[in-house]
Formats: structure tokens, sequence, C-alpha cells
């Protein structure tokens, strides 16, 4: 019972926020919208037994990721108060695809059969990591897999640096900044 | 109710006592303002503010060493009027303070106060856990905390639309970014050895081997740095440099929200000493003593513990003899007026010292509570596991004081680095130690045959 409030009041709260995201016509506070959707998707993690996922959550995404979001976007220019406007043309494709892929969604969850049980432990630190490098119990495959991850982030990493050096170094930048 | 019929009261009454320690850092800015400020004059050869007083009979003016001079700077504060320049968006102008103020009541949960205490209650055994949440996640979710208070600075340097301000926040929170991964890593190499996240288990790890310190030392200075550097402070302090940037990301604020950002940054520093002295100084544990050794020995624990706070007070009475004769030479108009006030002092002083020595003995010959095992598990009375744990908390704050110090210690003596120093020193010096530190720590660990 008491569990299901507390679902109903961070689900309220991560819908209205994620809502928020596409309606605020300024981007910082769709950026900051989302910080507070993520917090709180990050307590409904805890809620289903997972408090390691919801901290890491608030951590990377709420804490690492959203912070350097807010900070490209002040740094870009994007926070004067320069409004967009809320529907273009490429609205008249998205906002369909949107209501589709949520019916389609919500028709899956209602279909399918979940039990909700607030007292079972699904992901401490202990299960995670077990599941993850445990090579005994689930073989290399998961191992390998998140090694592989970090090697793809890390080249991706390189790559992006690469990219914007060669931006700054090109013709085109040069001549703009000619300009001003 | 099932859950509250889950527990009995007496475990009920300890788990909601333990909310208390939310305010912990609240109780530390009160404490830390006038040691910075006196700390200041010490480190500069003057006196530092202490001339603000309050006239009582007999003894005249009570300074109280400058703790007077804090009570009228925060009276100040709070009925100076809230202002708002024109153009600042106006929400986030007023919600930015908050939000760093607000992490300050979250982050003492964590942290444990005190060990498990595990003791009879009516032929049951009653186990609670030193910590308000004890979560096995206890240290992350100190970060998570840490990192969301960072959106306070970016928000309130954006919100003040001046130049100034956002520049300070620009600084701030790329300066928070980048150490947070200094901190995360130096971290890591503890984490290791100990083998949890949960900081009562690190701790209890350290109780039972050896402490943090000496572990990995590495990693204590590097943990040292980053922290210093995520508080802002200098040699840190980027944000607020008085010849660019006025006052960094709060130039725009004044009263009270002025005071939110100020007490943030002292509780800021009070959360990284207590989180320095449970990863690294081995937390509340009594040094060379274990707590089964403790316990089976209250009386006398409790005896040595008020023989130590009748040694601080002799010491305090010895300081004050000291002045009043110093005092006493000169030809100072008001040493007399100063003399009177040093009566009482004396006075209290003097009472203290006869009071813990009194108690102290009285402890060693007449509290000598019982103690037996269940399981395995020393369990003993409530009174022995109130004792322990009131040992273990002034542990706790005694270590956590000494890093505080150190953090003034640091501001009024290092000099200031430029920005790109401080992200050079962050990114190619500290976390490249650090992941070193780590690599060797875990080569160390699997040789030497540990999880």
């Amino acid at each position: 019972m008491l569990a299901l409030i507390y679902f109903i009041v961070l689900a309220v709260i991560a819908v209205g926020s994620a809502v928020c995201v596409l309606l605020s016509r300024h981007p910082l506070y769709g950026a900051l919208s989302l910080v507070v959707s993520m917090v709180s998707l990050a307590g409904i993690y805890g809620l289903l037994g997972s408090p390691f996922l919801g901290v890491v959550q608030i951590m990377v995404y709420a804490g690492a990721i959203m912070m350097l979001l807010t900070f490209v976007i002040m740094v870009l220019n994007g926070a004067r108060d320069s409004h967009t406007p809320m529907f273009d043309k490429v609205s008249l494709f998205v906002i369909p695809a949107v209501i589709v892929l949520a019916g389609l969604v919500g028709f899956a969850l209602v279909r399918s059969p979940i039990a909700f049980d607030a007292a079972t432990i699904r992901g401490s630190v202990a299960i995670t990591s077990k599941t993850l490098f445990d090579v005994a119990q689930t073989g290399p495959g998961y191992f390998v897999l998140f090694e592989v991850l970090g090697v793809l982030l890390l080249s991706a990493m390189g790559a992006a640096v690469l990219l914007a050096k060669k931006r700054l170094g090109s013709v085109d930048s040069e001549k703009t900044e000619d300009k001003h | 109710m099932d859950i509250i019929e889950s527990k009995t009261w007496i475990e009920w009454a300890i788990t909601i006592a333990k909310f208390a320690f939310c305010f912990v850092p609240v109780l530390y800015i009160l404490l830390l303002i006038p040691m910075e400020r006196r700390g200041a004059g010490f480190m500069q050869d003057r006196q530092g503010p202490n001339r603000s007083y309050i006239k009582i009979p007999y003894f005249g003016k009570l300074r109280a060493f400058g703790y007077v001079q804090n009570m009228c700077d925060g009276t100040k504060l709070f009925f100076k009027e809230m202002f708002a320049p024109a153009g600042v968006n106006k929400l986030l102008y007023y919600v930015a303070p908050a939000i760093p103020f607000a992490i300050v009541f979250l982050s003492p949960c964590v942290i444990p106060w005190f060990g498990p205490m595990i003791f009879d209650w009516g032929g049951e055994t009653v186990s609670i856990a030193g910590s308000i949440i004890d979560s096995d996640v206890g240290v992350l979710l100190l970060f998570g905390f840490s990192s969301i208070s960072a959106y306070g600075a970016m928000l309130a340097g954006w919100a003040s639309k001046s130049k100034y301000s956002f520049l300070g926040a620009l600084r701030t929170s790329s300066m928070t970014i980048s150490y947070e991964v200094c901190l995360g890593l130096s971290l890591m190499g503890i984490l290791l050895l100990a083998g949890s996240f949960n900081l009562t288990d690190i701790v209890q790890w350290q109780e039972n081997h050896v402490w943090g310190i000496v572990a990995q030392p590495v990693a204590f200075f590097c943990f040292l740095i980053a922290s210093i550097a995520e508080t802002g402070r200098a040699p840190f302090d980027v944000a607020e440099g008085e010849p660019e940037l006025v006052a960094g990301y709060h130039t725009e604020y004044g009263a009270m929200q002025f005071g939110l950002f100020y007490m943030g940054e002292y509780s800021h520093i009070c959360i990284n000493s207590f989180l320095i002295a449970t990863l690294f100084l081995g937390g509340y544990a009594v040094p060379f003593v274990t707590t089964e050794t403790l316990q089976e020995n209250m009386g006398v624990s409790l005896a040595v513990l008020c023989g130590v706070l009748a040694f601080i007070a002799l010491a305090f009475l010895h300081m004050i003899y000291r002045y009043s004769r110093k005092l006493k030479k000169t030809n100072l108009t008001h040493r007399f007026e100063v003399l009177k006030e040093y009566k009482l002092y004396k006075i209290v002083a003097w009472v203290a010292t006869v009071a813990f020595i009194a108690l102290g003995i009285a402890a060693w010959f007449f509290y000598n509570p019982e103690n037996f095992v269940v399981n395995g598990l020393a369990v003993g009375s409530l009174a022995t596991a109130v004792g322990t744990a009131l040992i273990h908390l002034l542990v706790l704050v005694a270590k956590s004081l000494i890093f505080c110090w150190v953090w003034i210690w640091v501001r009024w003596t290092l000099p200031r680095f430029r920005y790109d120093h401080v992200m050079h020193l962050g990114w190619k010096i500290i976390l490249n130690i650090a992941l070193i530190n780590l690599v060797v720590t875990a080569v160390i660990a699997k040789l030497l045959g540990g999880n």
C-alpha cells in the first residue's frame, strides 16, 4: 500500500516533467525538467528493489550527463531568451509517431503479466555484479560484452575529439571567424 | 498497521531519533564560521572579529571568543531585505540557492554515526544500524547528492543574467564535473579492499584491518585535494576571483539568499570532512581498541572518555589563565572588563573539570553492565549500546574536526590557482595518479588473495 502511494507520486512527477520537456519552449527549462524526470525515475527504480540502478541513474544521468548538457546549452548561446516555435512541419510526422508508439507500449504493458512486489530485491550491488561478472555462473558472455562496450565508448569519445578538432582547423571555420 | 508492529517501541524511538543527525551540518556551520574567521586572524597575526558582546549581570560583556559576532552576522542576514535585480529570471533566481542547502539535509543520511547498536530488549535481540539509511549503495548515494547540488551554482549564475555570475557558474560547474571524476576514482581503491559500497562495512573493514590512510596513502591525498577543490574554496576558488569575476555565481545575491550559498559551502566542508574521516581515518572506530573490548569494559571506557573531556577542560583553563596573566601585565584600558569576563569562563571550566572527573570515577567503579553472547554476536544491555554509540559519535566528531581545520589551514596559507592550472592539476595529474593507484591496488589485492 505504502509502496503504491510512493509509486503514484513518483510516476506523476516523472510523466509530468517528461511532458514538460516536450512542451517547454526554452532549452534550459527542457533540460531541467528532464533532470526532475530522471530523479523520479531513480526513485521508481529504488521502489522496484534495485537501489543500485537508481543511484547510478542519479549519479550518471541526472548528475553528470545532464550537467554537461546544461553546460553545452549555456555555452552554445541556447540559453538566450529566444524561444523556439512549439510546432513546425516536422511535428506532423513526429506527433502521430509518438502517439502510436505510446499506444503500442501501453498495450504491451497491459497485456504482459507483470507482478509488482516491492519487497523482493532485484538489483542490489551484489546481484548486479554477480550477473555481470561471475564467469562461473553466466559464462563469459556479459563480461566480454561489458569490456567491448567500454572500448566502444572510448573510441566514440576519441572520434568526437577528432571531429571537433578538424572543425576547428578547417577552412570553413576560419572563414567564419574572419567575417566576425 | 503491520509496519508499526514490526518493531518494538525502543527501535522506533532510536530510529526516529537518528533523524536528528540531519542537522549536524547546520550545527557545524555555527562552529565553522567563527573557527574560520578566528583561524584566519590567527594565521595573519591579528585578533579576528571578537568585539560583539552580550551584556550580562556581574560578569559584564560576554563575547564568547567571537561566537556572539557569528550570531550578529546571522541576524543581519536574516532581517535584510530579499532583493532581486531587474531582468533576472525570477523563478530560478529564487529556487537556485535552495538546491545546495536542501542537499545538506540529505547528505548526512548515509554516514554511519556509530557502529551497529546490538542489544537485548525483553528477550529479543535488537539491531539498529548507525546510519539513517543503511543502504548497499551508501557512498554512491552521497556522490549522487553532491553532483546534484552543483545545479544550484549553475542555475544561480544563469538566472542572475549577469556576465560575472554566468562565467563564475560555468567555471564552478566545469570544475565540479572534473574533480568529481578524481574523487570517485581515488575512492575506488578503498572500496576494492573493503569489497562494499556500504560505509558501515568500510568502517568495519578498517576496524579489523588497518585504517584507510595506511592502506591507501596516495588515494588519501588525491581524495583530500579533490574534495577541497569540490567545495570551491581557496586555493581552488577560480569561480570567485575578485579581480576577474567579483564573487562568481552569487554576485547578484544578497541577504539570506547569499546566506544559503554561504551555509551550503560550509556544510559541504562538514560533509566532506566526515566522509574523509569515515573512509580514511576509520570513521567511528576508536583507535587501537575494538568495539568488543570497548563493550566488555564499558565502565573503564566511559571513565577514559570523561578523562579526555576533563583534560580538554583543563587545557582551556590553562589558556584562560595564561591570557589573564598576560593581560594583567599590560595597561590596556579595557583589561578589567576582559578579566571580569574571563572569571565566568574560569568558573564554567572548573565546574566542568570537576564534573567530568566525578563522572569518570563513578563510571569506573559503579557502571559495569553485563554482556552476553547470542549466536556469536556480543549482545549487551541498552545502556552498553548507548554508551558505545556515544563514544563512537564523539570519536567521529573529533576526527572530522581535524579535517575541518585542514580546510581552513589550506585556505589561508596557499595562494590561489589560475583556472588552467586547476584543470591541468585535475585532469593530467590527480586523475592519472588515482588511476595508477587503482590498478596497483587491484593487482596487489589479487596477488594477496583478496576477493
